[in-house]
Order: C-alpha cells, then structure tokens, then sequence
C-alpha cells in the first residue's frame, strides 16, 4: 500500500485472465509485492493490486485487476473489462487445456474491452519446465499471428514478470503518447468527438483515479 | 442444523443420514473421471489446496475428505454445480466436529490421520449434511451468474444508502461500486475477510436465527461495512479505498468484535429490515 498521495502522470487499468489456477495471482502479487504464495486462495470475484513505475520520464500507476478464472464468475467479471487499456491473458505452460482456451480468453476479451487494448500472452510456470507441455515456439508464433505481445515468466522464481509489466505498460504509454501527437497536429480533439468512456480508457492525467467502471 | 427438534429422534437420524451419504459416494464419486464430470472434479482437485483457511487443508486425508463432500454435493445439484467458495463453506463445519475430538488450540498441529477411521467418516457425513443444508438456502448465490448475489449487493448497497448515507455517497464520489468488494462478502459469507474463530462465531448465531444465512447476513455485511466507516472517510482516494475495503485488518478479531458486531446487526435489522423507506431519500 502506498501513500495516498502519490503523485503520478497516469493511471493505466490492466486486466489479468485466464483459466482457474495458471498462476494470476501469484504474477500480480510477484510484481506489486514481491511475493509468491505456494498456497494462494482462489481469487473470489475481483481482486485488485497496484504498483507506480517509471516509465522514461513519467510516473505510471498501474492498475491491476486479478479476476477469477472460473467460468461462473464471468457474468460478473466482464464489467470489469470497461476502461481497461491493457490486458494479460495467462496460461500455464504445464497445462495443455489452459492453453487452448486462450481464443475463448481473447474473445470474451475483445468483446467487452476498447479494440486498442494492449493484449499480451503470458506463459506462466516455467520453473516447472520438465512438465512443459505447450511449446514456447507455438504459443509465440499464436502470439505473432494474432499481434499479441509475448512473454514466458515464472512467478514463483520471478522470471520475466518484472519486464512482462513493464513491457505492457510501455506499450501502452507509447500508444497513448501517440495518441496525444496525433490528436494534437489535426488540431481536433478526436477524443472529444466520441463518447468519452468509449476512447479515454483508463489513462487521465493527474487525476488519482479515472475509471468509469 | 438438520437434526429434528425431537432429541429421541436424533440418534436414529443421523445413522441415517450418514448411511445416505456414503450410499452416495459409493453411487457417484468413482465418475468423477467421467467426461461429464471431470471438468468439476478438476476443478474442486485444485480448489482445495486454495481454501481458507490455511487449517488443516494440505493433510493428504483431510483433501480426499473434502473433495468426496464438495463432488458429490455438486453431483446432486446439478442447476448450480461447483462454484469457487462453495468449498470454503465445508471448513467451518468440519473443524467445528473435529474440535469435539481434540482441543480446540491443537487444530492447526493436529494430524486427522490419527483419528479412528469410523470418527472420520461421521464427521464427513455430517460435514455434507450441513452443508447442505446451508446451502439450500442460499442456492440462487452459486447457479448461473449468480442471481442472488448480484440481488444481495444491490440491497446491501440500497441499504447503506438509508443507514449510513455519508459513506455511501462517500464511496458512490470516489467510484467504488459495492460489487467490487461485497461480492466475496456474500460469496463467501465473510470468511475471507474474518480469521476462522470469528467464522465459526458468525455462523453459530446465523443457524439459530430464521433466514440467518441469506437474510440476517445482509444485516452482518451493513454493519460490517459501517464498523469502517472512520477508515473509509478517510480514504481520499479510489486505489487506497479499494486495498483497503479489499484487506481488511481483522487479523485480530475474535469473539468480543464479533458480538459487537452482532448486536449491531440486529440493531440495523431492527430498525430498517420491515421499514423500507426508513431514512429513504
């Protein structure tokens, strides 16, 4: 927990999905907490976490919010996609079956969130290489084709999940600084010509919080 | 919970009752493997290992046991199945039995192991049976997305509003919805956000009170909420507010805080539950 008044540039609200024991929350609490629990409990609805990182100049709080990946829930978990900007669709590279549902993830996803939503595939577990069961060539090649980010972490031995964040958040400021040029050199406030909680997701300057759930 | 009123009758019902249960299992739990069924024991296998709390649960045989009660439960409730939490709600039963074996301080230490096999199964049985019974009650919580949980926040929310009208417009500025944090609440009748004594205290008073576990529980979560009403107006900010709602620091809590509680409850029940527009804006 931080203090309440930090200050930071931007707010980016980021969603973790996938199937029911892949290890999201386990990511969510290496990355804020530096913590790994080997008997974490299942994740009830929503659970919610945030970090401040500094990405070039900019302070960016990222917004994490960890859903439960059991089916029952999602009726309720899909309104917590609204103002997402960026998105980690996880599964676990010793199961098999969390892998081929990652399209049913992507789906559900891209129905409910913004299109210009950063997705990126995350292989999780791989400190239990021997029991590898998806390739990582494969699910690169299903990130590729689909213009997904991608990335192979273990949360318990804190690979990669350090630059998985970082990776995603950058991608988002980028997205958003370009967005800033190009709203600024036509000289017409795009953002402003559509609705405004359809485009302006989960990224408002100073303001401690901005998203419309 | 089920017993009859009668004490004479006792007895013979739950030989009875213990009877029907390993019936059960012995007719349902070798298709657990089955196409049909896998997706739910898979689920359940993994579940348990995730429970709240950390008492008891990683004992290979207290596993087994709990992964017989919760698939043969949603064997035969077919409109909900297993929901995330459901298995939650066996712990407090089960430990509550265990405790008549050993001292109650011992529970975390214990080996179930060591236990007569005989002792084990009428703890089992009457585990399921408890359950069950507490959750015919509160059935629409857990079948497709979850009706009566959406319904409950909706009344905790409306009910807030006429109780303590400052926190809820305190929440309702800073875009915190009720969802967000009371889902679990209801969910998982706040274990997740009490240690286990405090549980089990919760939820004697729910059994002997009509309704306790889908309407007194409403009354429970309003008081729960406005015993942090300092705390909250003092979050100034929606991340801080949301950790907070979301952690809330109850490590300590035990019997005195849950009476308080209680009596709280039942004061909000009092004054609010038969006079809906009470306080109503």
């Amino acid at each position: 927990m931080g203090s309440a008044e930090e200050d930071y540039n931007f707010v980016f609200k980021v969603v973790l999905i996938g199937e029911s024991g892949v290890g999201k929350t386990n990511l969510l609490s290496r990355f804020t907490r530096n913590e790994f629990n080997h008997d974490s409990r299942t994740t009830i609805g929503v659970e919610f976490s945030t970090r401040t990182i500094l990405v070039g100049d900019a302070v960016v709080k990222a917004q994490i919010w960890d859903t439960a990946g059991l089916e029952r829930y999602r009726a309720i978990t899909s309104a917590y996609y609204r103002g997402a900007v960026g998105a980690l669709v996880v599964f676990d590279i010793t199961k098999h079956q969390t892998y081929d549902v990652v399209d049913r993830w992507l789906k559900e996803l891209y129905d409910h969130a913004e299109a210009s939503i950063v997705v990126m595939l995350v292989g999780n577990k791989t400190d239990l290489a021997q029991a590898r069961e998806v390739p990582m060539e494969e699910a690169k090649m299903f990130a590729d084709n689909n213009g997904l980010l991608f990335v192979e972490t273990s949360a318990l031995d804190s690979t990669n999940v350090e630059q998985a964040f970082e990776t995603i958040l950058k991608e988002i400021f980028h997205k958003v600084q370009k967005q800033k040029q190009r709203n600024s050199q036509s000289n017409t406030v795009s953002l402003a010509n559509e609705s405004p909680e359809s485009t302006a997701p989960a990224q408002t300057e100073k303001r401690p919080c901005c998203v419309a759930l | 919970g089920y017993l009859p009123a009668n004490v004479d009758r006792r007895e013979s019902t739950l030989k009875r009752k213990r009877k029907e249960y390993f019936a059960f299992v012995e007719q349902y739990y070798d298709s657990r493997n089955d196409e049909n069924h896998q997706d739910t024991y898979r689920q359940i296998h993994i579940d348990i290992p995730r429970m709240s709390p950390e008492v008891l649960r990683l004992q290979p045989k207290v596993t087994e046991i709990f992964e017989r009660i919760l698939f043969i439960w949603a064997i035969r409730h077919p409109a909900s199945g297993y929901v995330q939490g459901i298995n939650d709600l066996v712990t407090p039963f089960f430990v509550v039995f265990i405790c008549e074996y050993i001292e109650e301080e011992e529970v975390e230490n214990f080996d179930v192991s060591s236990l007569p096999e005989e002792v084990l199964q009428n703890i089992e049985a009457d585990s399921y049976w408890c359950m069950s019974k507490l959750l015919d009650g509160i059935q629409d919580n857990y079948t497709f997305a979850q009706p009566g949980i959406q319904k409950k926040v909706k009344m905790l929310e409306e009910l807030i509003s006429r109780i303590d009208e400052q926190v809820h417009r305190h929440l309702d500025q800073h875009e915190v919805k009720y969802l967000q944090f009371a889902f679990r609440w209801m969910n998982n009748l706040l274990m997740r956000e009490v240690p286990l004594r405090c549980t089990i205290r919760l939820w004697d008073t729910y059994q002997s009170e009509p309704e306790g576990f889908s309407h007194f529980h409403l009354y429970v979560c309003a008081a729960f909420l406005v015993r942090w009403r300092k705390e909250i107006l003092e979050e100034k900010d929606f991340q801080e507010l949301l950790i907070f709602l979301q952690n809330l620091p109850t490590v300590h809590w035990g019997n005195e805080e849950i009476s308080v509680l209680l009596a709280e409850a039942y004061r909000l029940k009092f004054a609010f539950a038969d006079a809906p527009n009470h306080y109503k804006k």
